[in-house]
C-alpha cells in the first residue's frame, strides 16, 4: 500500500496546527529535572555483579603471561576474564574497511594505552577494582608508532602484523578534469593544515549491563546505546550468535554525540556474564576510561589542500589529500568520518571539480570513533581557510567572495562533483541575513579603528553544508554496505480512543518523544500529553537506527506520519461504512472524519476506535479491525555509489553563515570571541525550540574544537590529556552569547519539509572561528594552521611575527 | 594492598528524612546517596571534581558529592535534586524555568545545575550576570552551549521574587 506522506505543513489533516512547528515545550523534561528519568547506572537487576576492567600502561607490547589467581581468591570477586577467554569465546570487531579489528581482550600483544588485558566481576565496583590491583600481567615493551607518516614508512612497527602494513585504505577520488582546471586557472593557492584529535566527551560516560542466558545462549544487553539494532548486530558478530538471539534495550542517555562507543566494555562484560553463569553484569566507564580508552577521540589529520580560481574571483576546482590517523585499530569507525566529506565535498559553492586523496593510517593510539559532524567540520574548515586565503588573495571581501561562489537558489536540486544532491537552498539570503545581523560594514569599521590602536581584531565569515539524514551508500568507499537506513513506529488508538505510539530508538537529548507527540496531536487532533511515546528493545521494535547522522528528526516524522496515514485509511472505510457511502467521501479534520459536502455527518477519532475494537457487526467484511498501523521510512532515491564513490547519499542539505569577531591577547595569545552571529537555513522547523538548542549546543562544541579542546599524546604514544583538567571542555564562561536568525527553505523531498539539524553548528563553528582567527593575524603576516588555536600555539604565531 | 577499613555508622538527613547506615569509610558521598540510599538522581559525570554533575547540598552548601566520603557527612542534612520538586509532584520553580527555557537537553547535568543555582538563589535573591557566570563556571554541560541555562537562572530569579514579593504583601 502506497502511503503519502505530508510533504507540506498544510498537508496535515488539521486547520488549526498547534503543535507541529510550534515553539512547545519538551515532554522529557519532568522526569529529567526531578532525578526520575532511568539512566543506565541506575538499574539495579537481582543477582547484578560490577565489571572493572584492567587496561594497558603500553601503548605496544607483547602481552607475556596475565595472572589471575590471587584476584580470583579474594571475597566478592565471581568471575575474571583474561585474552584467552575473548579468543575462546569471541570474534575479532567488525570494522570497515575489513580486518582491521581485533578482539575485545587484547591476547598477544597490546596495541594502545588503555587497551583491556583483563576484567573482573564482583559483587561491587570497589571490590572489582580492588581485584585488578592482584592481577600481575608481565610485558615485553614493543617499539612503539605513534606518527602516521612513520607508520606509512617501511621500516615502521606493525600495529596489526597480519595485514603487513599500517595502512588501511588509500585512494584517490577525482571528480571531473582536475589537472585541467588547476593548470588554466588564473590563481591556485596551497596550504597545510593539522586538525588535532578531539572528541564527543556527553556528560554521561558509556555504560551496559549484560545478561548472558547459559541455557538459552540468549544475550540482552541493556546500555546507553545510541543505535540499538546497530549494537545488538555488532555483539551477534561477535559471539557468532543468531542475531534474533541479542536482545538490546537502550535506557535514555546522558549525550552521545557519536562517540558513546562501549562495544568492548560490552564484551567484556558479556563474557563476564558467560563466566559468572548468567549473572548480570553491570560495567561503567569512568571518566578517565572513556577519555584514554573510550569512544572519545575523532578526527586526527593531515591535510594538503589547494583551490583554483578564476580570474573573476570564481572557483573552479578543489583538491584535498587527507592523512587521517585512525590508531590502532578500525572498530570505531574513524573511516566514515574520512569518507562522509564526500556528502559535502566542495561546500556551499559552485565549485565544478574536485579531487580527494585519502589516506587512513594505524598507530598505536586509540581507535577513532565519530563524533558530531562525523567528517565535514574539520573538511569545512579547510575549505574556508582556502577561501579567505583566496579571498586575500584576489583582494576580494571574504563575504562578497563567498557570495561569487554559492550555488544559486534556481539552481537546486544540485548535484555536486563528489555525487551527492542538495535538496533546496536559499544560500545568498542566509548570507545576507547573517551579515545584518551582524552589522557587518559596522564591525569591519571598528576592526580598522582596533588595528589603528594595535590590537589584534579579527572578523570571520564562513559558511557550511550540514548533511542531513545519512545514508549507508555513503560510506560505500570505505567499505560500509547498503543502501537506506530504515526508521519504523506503530501508531495504535485503543478502544477508548487513547493514542500511544511505539519507537526503537531511547531518549538523548534532542526532543524526539515531544517531536512524536507533536506530529500525532496535530495528525489527530488530541492534546499533545495526551499522546504516549514509548520506547521497545530491539526484539519487540519496528526496523530502527535511531539518532545518527542528523537524521531522526526527519526519519520519525516520515515513520510516525506513514503510520498515521495507514490508520487514517482504514478508519475512512470504517466510517464510509457507517455513513453509508464511499471511502473517497469521508476526509480527517480537526480529529474527525466528517461526510465531504455533508455537514454534522461525522464521527470523532475515538468513536471510530470504538467501534472498530468493541463493534465487529458494524465493520465492513474485509477491514482489518485495528486501529493500529506500523510505517517504516526510508530516504527515497537512493542508490549504490559508483566506483568514484559517487551517490545521492544525505536526502537533506542544511546550510548556515556564521559571522565571528575575535580579539586575541598579544601576551597570552588567548582568543575572546566579543561577536557570533549564526543565520541557518535547516527547512521546516518542527520545533524550533528544539532547533535553536542543537544550534547553541553545537556552537558550544565547535568552539571548543576551535580553541581549547585537544587529546595530546607523547612520541611514545602516552595520551597526556586524562581528566577534565587537561581534556577543556568548554564552560558557560568560554561560549559565547549568540545571536540567531533563520531562513527557512522547506525540503522538496521530505516528511513536512524539514531537514536534518541535529548536528548543526559544528559543521561552521571551528570554520568560522578559525577565520576570524586568521583575519586577525592578517597584519601579522601569520597564518594559524592548526587546530584547536590554543593559547600556546597563537601566543608563539605572534612572538614569531613580532621578533 | 592494605586491607578495607570496617564499616562505620552514619546519621544523616536527606531531603529531610533521617537515615542511618553502616558504610565502609571509602565510599563516596555519590555512591551512597546513589547506592546506598537509591537517590539516583544525582549524576556522576567525572569522578574527579570538575563536572559538577553530582552537586548536592550539605548543610546549605553545594559540594560534590564525588570527592566526599559518605562518613564525612555523619550529622549533616543533605539536599538532593529529589528534594527540589513538592510531593505532590509540583516542579519547583528553578525546575519550572529549565522547562520554559529548555535548559536542558540530555539532563544529565542537569541536577547538578539545580543545586548550585539553588544554593546561589538561596544566598543571593537578585544575582548579577557576573555572579550566576561564577557559579555556573563550575557546572559542565555538552548539550545546550549553556545560553538556555543563563535565561533559566534570571528567570527563576524572578519567579522567586515575584514569589517572595507576593506572600510579602498584606491580604494578597
Amino acid at each position: 500500500m502506497a502511503v503519502e506522506i505530508p510533504k507540506r505543513l498544510e498537508d496535515l489533516p488539521t486547520s488549526a496546527r498547534r503543535w507541529v512547528g510550534r515553539h512547545v515545550q519538551r515532554r522529557e523534561d519532568a522526569a529529567l529535572l526531578t532525578g526520575r528519568t532511568e539512566f543506565i547506572d541506575d538499574v539495579v537487576l537481582p543477582r547484578m555483579l560490577h565489571c572493572a576492567i584492567l587496561r594497558s600502561p603500553f601503548a605496544h607490547a607483547r602481552v607475556v603471561k596475565v595472572d589471575t589467581r590471587e584476584a580470583e581468591s579474594l571475597p566478592g570477586v565471581v568471575a575474571v576474564v583474561t585474552g584467552e577467554d575473548a579468543l575462546r569465546w569471541s570474534h575479532p570487531a567488525i570494522t570497515a574497511p575489513d580486518g582491521w579489528g581485533t578482539h575485545c581482550i587484547a591476547a598477544q600483544k597490546v596495541r594502545y594505552v588503555g587497551e583491556p588485558v583483563a576484567a573482573v566481576a564482583a559483587t561491587s565496583r570497589y571490590e572489582a577494582e580492588d581485584a585488578l590491583e592482584r592481577i600481575t600481567v608481565d610485558y615485553d615493551p614493543l617499539e612503539v608508532v605513534a606518527d602516521p607518516f612513520r607508520a606509512m614508512e617501511e621500516s615502521s612497527p606493525l600495529v596489526i602484523e597480519e595485514k603487513g602494513t599500517n595502512v588501511m585504505l588509500q585512494r584517490v577520488f577525482t571528480w571531473g578534469e582536475v589537472d585541467r582546471a588547476f593548470a588554466d586557472a588564473a590563481h591556485v593557492f596551497t596550504e597545510k593544515f593539522r586538525w588535532n584529535r578531539v572528541g564527543a566527551n556527553p556528560t554521561e560516560t558509556f555504560g551496559a549491563v549484560c545478561e548472558w542466558d547459559p541455557m538459552s545462549l540468549d544475550l540482552t544487553v541493556r546500555g546507553s546505546i545510541q543505535s540499538a539494532s546497530h549494537f545488538g548486530l555488532g555483539r551477534a558478530a561477535t559471539f557468532g550468535l543468531p542475531s534474533n538471539k541479542v536482545n538490546v534495550k537502550s535506557h535514555p542517555h546522558g549525550g552521545s554525540f557519536g562517540g558513546k562507543g562501549g562495544t568492548r566494555g560490552t564484551d567484556i562484560a558479556c563474557m563476564l556474564s558467560r563466566k559468572a553463569g548468567g549473572r548480570p553484569v553491570k560495567w561503567i566507564e569512568d571518566r578517565m576510561e572513556y577519555l584514554v580508552s573510550g569512544g572519545s577521540q575523532a578526527w586526527d589529520r593531515h591535510y594538503i589542500a589547494s583551490i583554483a580560481v578564476d580570474g573573476d574571483g570564481r572557483v573552479t576546482g578543489l583538491d584535498v589529500k587527507l592523512v587521517d590517523d585512525l590508531g590502532a585499530t578500525g572498530e570505531g569507525y574513524g573511516a566514515i568520518s574520512a569518507a562522509k566529506p564526500l556528502a559535502a565535498f566542495t561546500g556551499p559553492y559552485t565549485i565544478p571539480v574536485a579531487r580527494y586523496d585519502l589516506t587512513l593510517v594505524a598507530t598505536n593510539k586509540l581507535p577513532a570513533s565519530p563524533y558530531r559532524g562525523m567528517g565535514p567540520p574539520p573538511h569545512f574548515f579547510v575549505l574556508e581557510q582556502l577561501m579567505d586565503i583566496a579571498a586575500r588573495g584576489l583582494d576580494i571581501d571574504p563575504a562578497e567572495f563567498r557570495r561569487r561562489n554559492f550555488i544559486p537558489s534556481d539552481r537546486f536540486p544540485y548535484t555536486i562533483p563528489s555525487g551527492n544532491e542538495y535538496d533546496s537552498g536559499s544560500y545568498e539570503e542566509v548570507l545576507d541575513k547573517a551579515l545584518d545581523l551582524a552589522g557587518y560594514a559596522e564591525l569591519r569599521r571598528q576592526q580598522a579603528a582596533a588595528r589603528e590602536q594595535g590590537r589584534i581584531v579579527g572578523i570571520g565569515v564562513a559558511s557550511a553544508i550540514e548533511p542531513g539524514v545519512f545514508d549507508w551508500n555513503a560510506y560505500a568507499v570505505v567499505g560500509m554496505q547498503g543502501t537506506g537506513v530504515p526508521e519504523g513506529a506503530t501508531v495504535s488508538i485503543d478502544v477508548l480512543g487513547m493514542i500511544t505510539v511505539r519507537v526503537g530508538f531511547a531518549m538523548e537529548g534532542q526532543g524526539q518523544y515531544t517531536l512524536v507527540s507533536q506530529l500525532v496531536a496535530d495528525y489527530f487532533g488530541v492534546e499533545m500529553d495526551a499522546v504516549r511515546v514509548v520506547q521497545l528493545d530491539t526484539q519487540s521494535a519496528p526496523p530502527s537506527f535511531g539518532p545518527g547522522g542528523s537524521r531522526l528528526g526527519v526519519a520519525i516524522t516520515g515513520a510516525v506520519l506513514g503510520a498515521c496515514e495507514r490508520i487514517r485509511e482504514k478508519m475512512c472505510a470504517v466510517t464510509a461504512r457507517l455513513m453509508q457511502t464511499e471511502p473517497a467521501n469521508i476526509e480527517l479534520r480537526d480529529g474527525k472524519f466528517t461526510v465531504k459536502g455533508m455537514p454534522g455527518a461525522e464521527m470523532s477519532v475515538p468513536e471510530v476506535a470504538g467501534t472498530m475494537l468493541a463493534r465487529s457487526d458494524l465493520l465492513p467484511p474485509d477491514v482489518d479491525p485495528r486501529p493500529e498501523a506500523t510505517h517504516v521510512w526510508t530516504a527515497p532515491g537512493r542508490a549504490p555509489a559508483d566506483e568514484e564513490g559517487r551517490a545521492k547519499s544525505y536526502l537533506t542539505a542544511a546550510q548556515a553563515v556564521h559571522v565571528v569577531g575575535v580579539e586575541i591577547d598579544p601576551d597570552t595569545g588567548f582568543v575572546e570571541i566579543f561577536k557570533y552571529v549564526v543565520c541557518d537555513d535547516c527547512g521546516t522547523r518542527l520545533n524550533p525550540a528544539v532547533v535553536e538548542g542543537q544550534t547553541e549546543g553545537s556552537v558550544a562544541q565547535g568552539v571548543g574544537v576551535a580553541l581549547y579542546e585537544e587529546y595530546v599524546y607523547d612520541e611514545e604514544a602516552q595520551p597526556l590529556t586524562t581528566t577534565f583538567m587537561d581534556y577543556l571542555i568548554p564552560t558557560v564562561n568560554e561560549v559565547p552569547a549568540m545571536e540567531k536568525v533563520a531562513v527557512v527553505t522547506p525540503s522538496p523531498f521530505t516528511p513536512l519539509g524539514a531537514k536534518g539539524c541535529g548536528e548543526g553548528a559544528i559543521h561552521t563553528t571551528p570554520a568560522a572561528v578559525m577565520c576570524a582567527v586568521n583575519d586577525a593575524l592578517v597584519p601579522l603576516g601569520v597564518l594559524a594552521r592548526e587546530v584547536p588555536a590554543a593559547p600556546k600555539r597563537l601566543w608563539k604565531l605572534i612572538r614569531a611575527a613580532r621578533d | 594492598m592494605p586491607e578495607v577499613a570496617a564499616a562505620r555508622k552514619i546519621r544523616l538527613k536527606v531531603n529531610g528524612v533521617a537515615h542511618e547506615a553502616l558504610v565502609e569509610p571509602r565510599t563516596t558521598l555519590a555512591d551512597f546517596l546513589r547506592g546506598g540510599l537509591a537517590l539516583t538522581g544525582t549524576h556522576v559525570g567525572c569522578e574527579h571534581g570538575v563536572c559538577g554533575a553530582c552537586a548536592v547540598l550539605v548543610d546549605g552548601t553545594a559540594v560534590r558529592s564525588c570527592l566526599m566520603l559518605a562518613v564525612q557527612a555523619d550529622g549533616a542534612e543533605l539536599m538532593t535534586v529529589e528534594g527540589l520538586a513538592e510531593s505532590d509532584g509540583k516542579l519547583h520553580p528553578i525546575q519550572e524555568a529549565f522547562v520554559e527555557e529548555h535548559g536542558l537537553q540530555c539532563g544529565f547535568c542537569t541536577p547538578g545545575f539545580l543545586i548550585a543555582i539553588y544554593e546561589l538563589l538561596e544566598s543571593d535573591p537578585s544575582p548579577s550576570e557576573e555572579a550566576i557566570r561564577d557559579v555556573l563556571g563550575g557546572q559542565m554541560c555538552r548539550c545546550t552551549g549553556y545560553q538556555s541555562i543563563l535565561r533559566a537562572v534570571h528567570s527563576a530569579a524572578a519567579k522567586l521574587g515575584a514569589a517572595r514579593s507576593a506572600s510579602a504583601t498584606p491580604g494578597a
